[in-house]
């Protein structure tokens, strides 16, 4: 695994947990299929902001 | 003057207390939830949803071990390693399996140490979430 990428990694790891709670979330599968497409926009969007934010500040 | 009720909002009886929805023992639910991933929706004939659980949980636990993570041993005097451990135990088999394979012994200075552990505590603490939805419909709630 030394050639996986920080953020294939991470979207890995998104895509996993999205499918997961988008199928525990909802019951029909279009809904299913949104919620875990929204929840892995969050994660990643979010892990990209955080890591922006981390870049600029200062730590 | 009786009063009626209203038409907008029929009256609705008192919420009872939840009984089994499913003639299956609960108890075995749980048990057959937390050691197969998606066991307890199988089990209970929500096949779509026990079948994506019994691929994507053991697949991150997998996931994790490729990327070397560590399997946590239970050490109550470290409480942060303590829940590690019992997140790692919620994965069910595929823990007991990895155990008894001699896997999991993790590398901290790999790269993608963190990355396992994340794979595979999430894996842990998700099928538990699986366990509360399969509880969810073995009581009729969904």
């Amino acid at each position: 695994m030394n050639t996986a990428s920080h953020i294939l990694l991470m979207a890995l790891y998104a895509g996993c947990v999205a499918v997961v709670g988008g199928v525990l979330l909802k019951d029909a599968p279009r809904q299913q299929a949104r919620s875990a497409a929204e929840i892995f926009g969050s994660l990643v969007g979010a892990a990209l902001a955080l890591g922006w934010i981390l870049y600029v500040l200062p730590i | 003057m009786a009063a009626r009720p209203s038409p907008k909002r029929p009256a609705r009886p008192a919420e009872a207390p939840a009984a089994p929805h499913t003639s299956r023992p609960l108890a075995l639910v749980y048990l057959l939830g937390w050691l197969v991933p998606g066991g307890g929706h199988l089990w209970l004939g929500r096949t779509a949803k026990g079948a994506v659980f019994l691929v994507v949980l053991p697949l991150m636990f997998v996931i994790g071990l490729a990327l070397e993570g560590r399997l946590f041993a239970f050490t109550p005097g470290e409480p942060l390693v303590a829940l590690a451990a019992i997140a790692n135990i919620g994965s069910g088999l595929p823990y007991f399996i990895a155990q008894a394979l001699g896997a999991g012994a993790g590398r901290a200075v790999a790269v993608t140490y963190e990355y396992g552990n994340a794979f595979l505590i999430t894996a842990g603490l998700l099928n538990a979430l699986v366990i509360i939805d399969a509880h969810d419909i073995a009581l009729g709630r969904r």
